[in-house]
């Protein structure tokens, strides 16, 4: 491979600019080690945090070519072919402490706002000497979220981060989701009512960070199911899960969205009202409102609405077993077939 | 963290200074799991004995003791504080097999086990008012008055502030100091700074001459696929396709100890019989799929994405590098060190648990066992005592050291002395060590001291200047590595880990005793301590 041009963003948030480095490498050198060799045998004053090398520690997340990747995973050659350049900048939505250093408190400051930490219900006080009854089935419910490192890379690529900052992140809400699914936390609604009127419906739902998470954690698919178990325990209380649910019931009634209904729905009667002016203007723009008739064969509608109701996938994300739903959690004092004793036999 | 947490619900304010933020730190790479004996064939005993065996009998029995008697809380506690362990169908905790072990007693989560303690421990901690985290403040000095630890002196990465941190009673548990070694499955942060710091301050450090190496790490990048990959049932073999470990351990093959596997290996190859790019083969085919997606799913990612390879359908090439320091700061079972105030617990800290050779999966039992009891002899002994104070003076005196090295303008880069290190370690100290390739190690480590004095740190920069810790940290391994060279040139026999190439018996006679080494301007100066044997008398290891 002939020699790369690494374009690395040097400076902070106030004054930066992009310096360009030549190396040799082979074509499957991790981004990181190139950077590590730039320090090494270029500029040392070149800054960035990095430790674990194998994707575990979720230190080096930084932008290659626009998108947060970890440098530690993001190979040279491969990226370079793509895009025909290598660009390195800092993590989007922190600030830029120096190089391709960010400051991570914000981000942090979210992960703790969610209290990540297992909230026992007293009426199930944890076993004496012995660890909670969990079964495999359970252990699946956490779904990809123990997989998560805490690298930010989700947060960096969010553009509901950038909009809003009372939006938690991505991170921060597969997190939360880890907890609300764990059988041995008792603050299941709690923790939903936490997020059911502010930071769950900021998600755009864009899958954003989907794509940018090296851990494959898949945190908008964990929003989707937050956002269905809070609006089945706490209820749709706010514009964002009343315009779902308005969404689905519309749909399912008609086969069409219904946009005065809609609106009706989701924002209430004197929200209506208060929509006129804009309709009005609308109207006098030449856009009118659909006024398609309903969909009368109705039968793939009823196929994907079973679908979404049925008992095996959406109960199961409703609520975690373990919560009386499907009743296959063994409880602490289930007789027979015990676990193994905790403490020393 | 786990001292943390238990000097916190003993009631004294806490501190926690982490140059990474702590979910960083390297106990997150830890894949395998940690020990307990839980079954119902196993029992605290046949782990004891097990850990004595593996230790080479250099493991002080009586601390061997403790922790295999607190692995079966230590779970439990940690599994009530949120870790999403593996589950058998009856509900109960997965096990798998590892190396040196009787009974299979590894539970584990997946194969990221110390990132789910981790994060279960960093979440437990969070809800703690008492402990205040100082995230990126790396500890550059212990300070030490009247005899006792006060406190330490660190720098702020992110501002380039140097403060200091009075304390009635210090911890130290940074860790371990792979880096010394060019081969290593250690993260870079892995530097050894709080064992050198306290070196320096006057503790003692213990048995630094016995350096593990991790049988199956992918050659070049050194990282680490777990013994859990046997333990689930991989096994090793070499360009013959043989599957040599039957002539090695011809019991329990591929799960014998690490030193044991390690040799193996090296030994295959320089005898020929290993693959044209020097590695022999770890195959996990035969185990299907499912398992291997499931129980190794890290170790899929780590080999197509680091090595290109599929290990559902393709061997994986490794090779042994450097993993685990069984040595480290000397503390008895209570983590308390040779100094006042000063404890130690986790991989920096030698109780010693290990002897000469660490079993898998005992070292994160370690880290949180020892961790505990640090935590709470730390807080009782913080009751009494001294006030936390220290002189502004010890500040300054750290500042105008660093400023010494930063305001130089010129000299040899700290890369290149590090590199230096790192290949005399690799080449001399490795896992078959010699007299004439210890002693070019040591004229070699003196003389990188010597050039240290005269390095320079190009970058002058406050804000997270690495180039200015790496050249800190710098100074920290080759302190560390002067010690390891000088136990392993006086240690002239071979046990655990530790292979003389001159004197290839394990002799007890004279060397069933511990190395103590303490810090003097000239080098290290050592000592011996006999081992502590409870009911395990020394005799030949066959696996």
């Amino acid at each position: 491979m002939p020699q790369v041009p690494f374009e690395i963003y040097r400076g902070d948030d106030r004054q930066f600019r992009f310096q360009t480095y030549l190396l040799d490498v082979p074509e499957d050198t991790p981004i990181l080690t190139a950077l590590l060799r730039i320090r090494d045998e270029i500029d040392p004053t070149l800054t960035l945090r990095y430790s674990c090398r194998q994707a575990i520690c979720g230190s080096c997340a930084m932008r290659v070519n626009g998108k947060s990747r970890l440098a530690c995973l993001t190979m040279v050659g491969p990226e370079f072919r793509r895009r025909g350049k290598l660009r390195v900048e800092p993590m989007a939505n922190q600030p830029v402490l120096r190089d391709l250093v960010v400051d991570q408190d914000p981000f942090w400051q979210r992960y703790r706002a969610i209290r990540p930490y297992l909230i026992p219900d007293p009426a199930r006080p944890m076993p004496v000497g012995q660890v909670n009854p969990m079964t495999p089935a359970q252990v699946d419910q956490f779904r990809e979220t123990p997989r998560c490192i805490a690298c930010a890379s989700c947060y960096s690529a969010c553009p509901a981060v950038a909009a809003d900052p009372a939006f938690l992140g991505p991170m921060a809400l597969a997190k939360l989701y880890r907890f609300v699914v764990d059988p041995r936390d008792g603050a299941y609604r709690e923790r939903l009512a936490q997020v059911q009127n502010q930071s769950l419906w900021l998600c755009l739902r864009c899958n954003l960070c989907v794509e940018a998470c090296p851990k494959d954690v898949r945190p908008a698919e964990r929003i989707v199911d937050l956002k269905w178990m809070a609006n089945q325990e706490i209820g749709a209380r706010e514009e964002g899960s009343r315009h779902a649910l308005a969404f689905m019931t519309n749909i399912r009634e008609g086969g069409l969205l219904n946009e005065t209904k809609l609106v009706r729905q989701t924002l209430g009667i004197w929200g209506l009202l208060s929509q006129i002016p804009k309709g009005l203007a609308m109207m006098r723009r030449g856009r009118s409102l659909s006024r398609h008739p309903p969909i009368t064969d109705r039968e793939q509608l009823d196929v994907l609405y079973r679908e979404l109701d049925g008992p095996e996938d959406l109960q199961h994300r409703l609520r975690p077993p373990g919560r009386g739903v499907k009743g296959d959690a063994p409880s602490p004092s289930t007789p027979g077939n015990p676990p193994p004793p905790g403490g020393s036999s | 963290m786990r001292a943390g947490l238990e000097a916190s619900r003993a009631g004294v304010d806490v501190g926690i200074l982490s140059k990474l933020y702590p979910l960083r730190s390297h106990s997150c790479a830890a894949q395998g799991g940690i020990n307990a004996a839980l079954s119902p064939e196993d029992s605290v005993h046949d782990h004891v004995y097990d850990t004595v065996k593996g230790s080479d009998y250099l493991a002080d029995q009586d601390a061997v003791e403790i922790l295999c008697r607190e692995a079966g809380p230590t779970i439990v506690e940690m599994e009530h504080f949120g870790t999403i362990f593996n589950r058998a169908p009856n509900g109960g905790l997965d096990r798998r097999a590892f190396g040196g072990a009787t009974y299979s007693r590894t539970i584990f989560a997946a194969d990221r086990t110390g990132l789910a303690l981790l994060q279960a421990l960093y979440e437990e901690i969070a809800q703690e008012s008492r402990v205040r985290i100082y995230d990126e403040w790396e500890a550059l000095k212990l300070v030490i008055g009247e005899g006792r630890a006060r406190g330490v002196v660190a720098l702020d990465r992110r501002t380039g502030k140097i403060d200091g941190f009075a304390a009635k009673a210090v911890i130290i548990a940074t860790g371990p100091f792979g880096r010394v070694y060019q081969h290593t499955t250690n993260s870079y942060a892995s530097t050894g700074d709080g064992c050198a710091i306290a070196y320096r301050a006057g503790a003692l450090l213990k048995d630094m001459e016995f350096v593990q190496f991790h049988p199956t790490a992918l050659p070049g990048s050194s990282i680490l696929i777990t013994e859990g990959a046997r333990g689930e049932g991989g096994i090793l073999k070499n360009a013959k396709g043989e599957r040599f470990m039957e002539r090695y351990a011809p019991h329990v093959k591929e799960l014998a100890s690490r030193d044991v596997v390690s040799r193996a290996i090296v030994t295959e190859v320089r005898e020929g019989r290993g693959f044209p790019d020097g590695t022999c083969h770890l195959e996990l085919m035969h185990l299907g799929r499912e398992k291997i997606e499931t129980k190794l799913q890290e170790i899929v990612g780590f080999c197509r994405n680091f090595a290109g390879i599929d290990p559902v359908t393709q061997p994986i090439p490794v090779y042994p590098a450097q993993h685990y320091m069984m040595g480290g700061i000397h503390t008895n079972p209570r983590t308390e060190s040779s100094l006042p105030g000063l404890f130690a617990a986790g991989e920096a800290a030698c109780v010693s648990v290990h002897g000469a050779n660490r079993l898998g999966a005992n070292s994160l039992l370690e880290t949180l066992v020892f961790g505990k009891i640090a935590g709470a002899n730390a807080a009782a002994q913080s009751r009494s005592g001294p006030s936390a104070d220290f002189a502004v003076a010890e500040i300054t005196a750290v500042e105008e050291e660093v400023h010494r090295l930063w305001d130089r303008r010129e000299g040899e880069s700290p890369a290149k002395l590090r590199q230096e290190m790192q290949v005399a370690m690799e080449q001399d100290v490795g896992m078959f060590r010699d007299p004439e390739g210890l002693s070019r190690a040591q004229r070699k480590i003196r003389e990188l001291k010597d050039r240290f004095q005269t390095c320079y740190v190009e970058d002058k920069s406050t804000v997270y200047n690495v180039n200015l810790t790496d050249a800190l940290e710098l100074g920290h391994m080759l302190d560390l590595a002067e010690v390891i060279v000088a136990g392993a040139l006086a240690r002239k026999e071979s046990r655990g880990a530790h292979v003389r190439q001159d004197f290839p018996r394990r002799d007890d006679a004279q060397w069933m005793k511990h190395t103590l080494a303490a810090y003097t301007p000239q080098g290290p100066a050592l000592s011996y301590l006999p081992v502590t044997v409870t009911e395990y008398q020394p005799k030949e290891r066959v696996y």
